[in-house]
């Protein structure tokens, strides 16, 4: 019999097999991330080939970690990698003391984590750093099974990690059952937007055809199958391995008749079971898996030895598994047959005996499962505390879905009849389902549990109108929220503190509706009432920010600026360390948004990042504010100190919007500099990122693809981004709009001029008509947000000219549009095109000239790689010299007798680049020195070489010593 | 087995199958590789009754990508998502049944198990596959798309418009349907689906616009608790599976 537990061979699976193990190890490259979802019907084999992936991998000198999701639907946050992490700690033997601390390290933050304002990004921070030092530099992979029952931190760590945010070298396997995927499951949206990253595959995990089918079926019979069996087994089975084997070991041990159905397979077992290990079974179908044998032995009450063959029974009957964690039922398809066997009463005093075993001793999951126990077992009163404590626990490790459905659990008992209403505070557990709902964005709920609480009548009214209108404006039901402001301001027990908070929150509503007026009016309202309060600096900052806005928009920026100066000092004297932090954030905002004030703005921003870091508040508002300092950086064309900026943003290992803004900014980096390397990689974070929800950031990930695409020459991949854009933008957005009808209308100018793809004409009619709508638009909108429309609008136009004679006079437009606002990447490109048409007409040959070599320079400071060499080609076309230097101009100041600085056409990054390697060091060095990918360093380098017009390292570094440096 | 799932076009919707479209434009893509294939299908050129759904799923959905460029809904990231999730659906369905799974919705089945027959005629076809799709995939991917947008199902929300919306371009597009049956048609759905007591209330019309609204509503609740979602989505199959094999009864020639 003991042959018999013996799991028969895989077979039909050997290419999967091998494809799986090269897309999660051997393909994967250095530091980068990649992941496999199997889906497949239940019994199709997909924990089978979890096993039999990762004990190749691991033979491979990977770092295997193996957990599963568990399905009784109120498991706590993180579960499966708590699990893995467990089992990996049990594992490890005392010769990898290393490692082992490591993981009881990380087991052990889990265990100190308390809940914090930026807890969950930081938790997954800390997470990857833990993993970082458990793998020790081997290549780590993650296997999951079950994935359908995920909770959802789970699913952001991994999204995360798949993004490369935790900087690790990370793959991921995980099984899917098909059947929940029909339904409305998370993971079905998560798994389309995956499925187009090249690091990503979605596998399904089709049944064996016939001739494996036979194959296995006679592994597990021992001998070739007639052909009368091997049909029925292929016929029963439908291909599926599952049925195969069991179908197959009927057939060996003649057993009478085929049965016809699993259902009878499994049944036809139970029943021939002894007695106690039919009570083991049944055991371990009502507990939750892994049953340890200690809690097993206390549910199933035999002794040692008895229970230990009534196990090995089980086990033989191919019913259990047993592991190193405890037992396991083979199959869920053996739950699902069990689970109409046992009577109700029966049931119930199993799940009374797990909940007893657990009171008396912690177990993984203690909570969760004595919470599930007790209610199972009909005792609502014991359930609630358990539920209680789940639920925080829940919280603590932000876990705010898991902990939203314990406390809603704990309602529900609260409310039987057995449960005395003295004994709970039904309040208190409402206040706290409200805010978990709040939090997991399960509005309607939020707002109907709130509702509940205020018929409890425990809250004052004004409270109450404040903390729906948080709820409503979360929501995004901005009118209702306006009206609960309203009405908590004119509630009669509303306190000085309260009405103030009402005001500033009331002002920053209004001001994202777009109505300033009647923002700037209850901002001033708001900063009065704060007068008159002490320690109300949250508000002041708030309502400051909401007036220096709503000025800003009504043309009277000075005011605004000086009031949002103002609430900076404020908060400098009398807030706390968060207080200071919005108010720089706010300030910065102000300046680099719709002020225009770039290089005020990067400043205030970078000293903002310093001045939070030193208050300890690095991960969150520092992020935030290099954010603003990159964009800026960008805008004003200083692009090496743009990089060098998001790099140290990207220490902190953002995660969430933060983590997305940071890598859009960084792309857009490198699709000037013409990296595409490096931009593909942060755009598929980015989408990695965006899988998991948020659909602000859909936008300017396209737009950026499409700009990709234009400087590889793929203009169908260009046209397909805009296009996906314009079907999924807010209209109200224009300027994020107006960008990307610029980019359709190039794209196709583009495809015209390149003669390699026909234009669109639709596609030119829409993208028109867009522009046009954006027009209308931005007419309505701020002075700053029209500024910033226009200048896009003017490129529009002049692109599309490019599709029938090209008018030089709308490129020059362009330009002067992109001049007045001091940014010089759109304003050279535009030189570039109007030199382009000048010299189409053959006017003008000399201002063509002049143009392109204005262009040329700027394109050269910037490092603008694809841009430069597109102004070389026209240049070489046309016959004009672009090095030839304008007489007048100052800036040649190096230009002396001593014959002239070779570096000057580097960029100041290029020269701190070009500097390392006349040291002698390597790109992984220069890189390490300066923070950024190795890769972007060769492409540095071989752009250095390019402008040098030399060949090797040392031919550079001589010319860089040459000119008197180092 | 005998012969492929899909006859002499197998293949190739096999390999169109293979690739899963993320954006309307794609879509609409998708649908009209789709319809080329299955014209081509035996016994008659012209004679599937599943290209009798499928063009016009391919003429609502264009509809739809036009009125997503021309600024039609308020919510166009909602309606695109919403979009992509729903023909992603009936994707699903024609993979699984290629794949000749049990898991196939009857609701889908009912109406390929038509493919090779003779009789199936052209309008209570479409009118099984509309079924099909909107009385069984529409809920689900709606609780998806509200799951995914951090949104949930609301009533008198911009999404509620914006839903109600392809609800008119649905009765725009089937003129025949919206001539004299349309009426019969959806009681007929609305006996099936609905609560008894909704007739009472006098609340038919207003129930009868939001059925897949009202059951996303219903599934939402339980999403997170999987026997009581898979509950639901076996009380929906078989009802869109009765309403689906009533269509093609020979009873559903009367709308013809």
């Amino acid at each position: 019999m003991a042959s018999d537990v013996d799991t028969a061979p895989l077979i039909g699976r050997a290419d999967l097999l091998k494809s799986v193990r090269s897309a999660l190890l051997d393909d994967v490259a250095q530091g980068h991330t990649a992941a496999v979802f199997l889906t497949g019907e239940s019994g199709v084999g997909k924990t089978r080939l979890l096993r039999e992936v990762g004990a190749q991998l691991r033979d491979a000198g990977a770092l295997v970690l193996t957990g599963s999701c568990l399905d009784i639907g109120d498991a706590s946050p993180l579960h499966p990698l708590l699990q893995a992490l467990r089992r990996f700690d049990a594992e490890l033997s005392t010769s990898h003391t290393r490692t082992s601390t490591a993981v009881r390290a990380l087991l052990q933050m889990f265990a100190e984590e308390t809940a914090g304002p930026d807890g969950a990004g930081a938790l997954l921070e800390r997470v990857s750093r833990g993993l970082h030092l458990i793998a020790e530099g081997r290549p780590l992979v993650l296997v999951l099974d079950d994935l359908q029952w995920v909770d959802r931190s789970t699913r952001q760590l991994l999204l995360y990690l798949l993004a490369g945010l935790g900087d690790l070298q990370l793959s991921v396997l995980a099984a899917i059952r098909a059947e929940s995927l029909q339904g409305a499951h998370p993971l079905r949206r998560v798994l389309t937007e995956l499925r187009r990253l090249r690091s990503v595959r979605v596998l399904d995990l089709a049944p064996l055809d016939r001739g494996a089918t036979e194959q296995l079926a006679a592994a597990v019979v021992g001998r070739p199958l007639g052909a009368e069996s091997a049909d029925q087994v292929w016929q029963r089975s439908g291909g599926n391995p599952f049925v195969i084997e069991e179908l197959a070991r009927d057939l060996r041990d003649g057993r009478d008749g085929l049965s016809d159905t699993l259902r009878e397979i499994f049944l036809a077992r139970v029943d021939a079971l002894p007695q106690h290990a039919h009570a083991v079974v049944h055991a371990v179908a009502a507990g939750v898996e892994p049953v340890q044998h200690w809690l097993l032995a206390r549910v199933v009450r035999l002794p040692e030895q008895e229970l230990i063959e009534a196990v090995r029974a089980t086990v033989a009957h191919r019913l259990l598994v047993s592991a190193d964690d405890g037992y396991r039922l083979r199959h869920r398809l053996v739950a699902e047959v069990l689970e109409d066997e046992l009577l109700p009463a029966e049931r119930s005093a199993l799940h009374r005996r797990y909940a007893e075993a657990l009171t008396s001793a912690e177990a993984e999951l203690h909570q969760a499962r004595l919470a599930h126990h007790w209610r199972l077992a009909g005792e609502p009163a014991r359930a609630l505390p358990a539920a209680v404590a789940a639920a925080r626990e829940a919280e603590r490790l932000h876990g705010y879905a898991e902990a939203h459905r314990h406390w809603s659990a704990a309602l529900q008992l609260a409310d039987a009849p057995a449960v005395g209403t003295r004994t709970v505070d039904r309040a208190d557990l409402l206040g706290h389902a409200a805010e978990a709902a709040h939090h997991c964005g399960e509005h309607a709920r939020a707002l109907a549990l709130l509702e509940e609480l205020a018929g409890a009548g425990a809250m004052s009214s004004c409270a109450l109108h404040i903390r729906r209108a948080r709820y409503l404006a979360a929501a995004g039901r901005s009118a209702p929220a306006e009206a609960e402001y309203r009405r908590a301001l004119e509630a009669h027990d509303c306190t000085p503190r309260e009405r103030a908070t009402a005001a500033a929150h009331l002002a920053e509503l209004l001001l994202h509706l777009g109505r300033y007026a009647d923002a700037g009016r209850r901002a001033r309202e708001a900063l009065e009432l704060t007068a008159a309060v002490d320690g109300a600096t949250s508000e002041v900052v708030l309502a400051s920010a909401a007036l220096g806005f709503s000025e800003a928009y009504l043309e009277d920026p000075d005011a605004g600026l000086a009031v949002v100066r103002r609430a900076l000092e404020i908060a400098e004297q009398a807030g706390g360390p968060d207080d200071v932090a919005c108010a720089y954030l706010h300030l910065a905002e102000l300046l680099t948004g719709p002020l225009n004030i770039l290089e005020e703005g990067v400043v205030v921003a970078r000293r903002g990042a310093e001045r939070v870091a030193e208050l300890g508040l690095g991960r969150t508002y520092e992020t935030r504010l290099l954010a603003i300092a990159t964009n800026g950086l960008f805008r004003v064309g200083q692009w090496a100190e743009a990089e060098k900026v998001v790099a140290a943003a990207l220490r902190h290992r953002p995660s969430g919007a933060d983590a997305v803004e940071l890598l859009l900014a960084r792309c857009r980096l490198s699709v000037g500099y013409g990296d595409i390397e490096a931009a593909d990689r942060d755009l598929d974070a980015v989408a990695t990122v965006l899988a998991g929800g948020g659909a602000r950031h859909v936008i300017p990930l396209l737009t950026l693809r499409a700009g990709l695409a234009m400087w590889q020459g793929r203009h169908n991949l260009a046209r397909q981004a805009v296009q996906r854009g314009l079907t999924e933008s807010r209209s109200d957005d224009v300027a994020i709009l107006a960008a990307l009808v610029w980019h359709g209308l190039r794209a196709e100018a583009e495809a015209h001029a390149s003669r390699t793809v026909p234009v669109d004409r639709t596609a030119v009619r829409r993208l028109r008509d867009v522009a046009d709508r954006v027009a209308r638009k931005s007419e309505k909108a701020a002075r700053p947000v029209r500024d910033v429309v226009d200048g896009f609008l003017a490129l529009c136009d002049a692109e599309v000219s490019r599709l029938d004679g090209n008018d030089p006079e709308l490129w020059a437009r362009s330009v002067a549009e992109w001049d007045r606002r001091n940014h010089p990447y759109p304003a050279a490109y535009s030189r570039l095109r109007q030199a382009e048409a000048l010299l189409a007409r053959r006017s003008r040959v000399a201002t063509a000239g002049k143009l392109l070599r204005e262009a040329y320079r700027t394109a050269q400071g910037l490092g603008a790689v694809p841009m430069t060499s597109e102004i070389r080609t026209l240049a070489t076309r046309a016959r004009v010299t672009l090095d030839e230097r304008e007489p007048a101009a100052g800036r040649d100041g190096a230009t002396d007798a001593a014959g002239g600085d070779e570096l000057a056409t580097l960029t100041a990054r290029e020269r701190e680049v070009l500097a390392s390697v006349a040291e002698g060091l390597t790109n992984k060095e220069i890189g390490q020195r300066l923070f950024i990918s190795e890769r972007t360093i060769g492409v540095h380098v071989s752009h250095i070489f390019d402008k040098l017009q030399v060949r090797t390292r040392v031919q550079a570094s001589a010319i860089y010593l040459r000119n008197g440096r180092g | 087995m005998s012969e492929p799932v899909w006859g002499p076009v197998h293949r190739d919707i096999v390999d169109l199958l293979a690739d899963h479209p993320a954006d309307v434009p794609a879509v609409v893509d998708h649908l009209t590789k789709l319809q080329d294939l299955l014209v081509r299908m035996p016994p008659l050129l012209d004679s599937c009754p599943l290209a009798d759904f499928n063009k016009l799923y391919l003429t609502i959905t264009t509809t739809v990508l036009d009125g997503l460029y021309d600024d039609r809904f308020v919510d166009p990231v909602f309606l695109s998502r919403l979009d992509v999730e729903f023909a992603a659906r009936y994707f699903d369905a024609m993979r699984l049944w290629t794949d000749s799974s049990a898991g196939t919705p009857k609701a889908w089945s009912c109406l390929f198990e038509r493919m090779h027959g003779p009789d199936a005629r052209p309008l209570p076809s479409a009118a099984a596959g509309v079924n099909a799709h909107i009385n069984f995939d529409l809920p689900f991917a709606l609780v998806t798309t509200f799951d995914h947008l951090e949104s949930e199902p609301m009533d008198g929300s911009d999404q509620h418009r914006d839903y109600l919306e392809i609800n008119n371009i649905f009765a725009e597009k089937i003129p025949q349907l919206r001539r004299g049956y349309l009426e019969r048609w959806q009681l007929l759905i609305d006996m099936l689906n609905g609560d008894i007591d909704d007739w009472y209330q006098g609340e038919l019309v207003d129930y009868t616009r939001d059925v897949a609204w009202r059951n996303a509503q219903k599934i939402w609740q339980c999403r997170h608790d999987p026997a009581a979602h898979e509950c639901e989505r076996n009380r929906l199959d078989s009802t869109a599976a009765a309403l689906g094999r009533l269509l093609l009864s020979p009873l559903g020639a009367f709308l013809q």
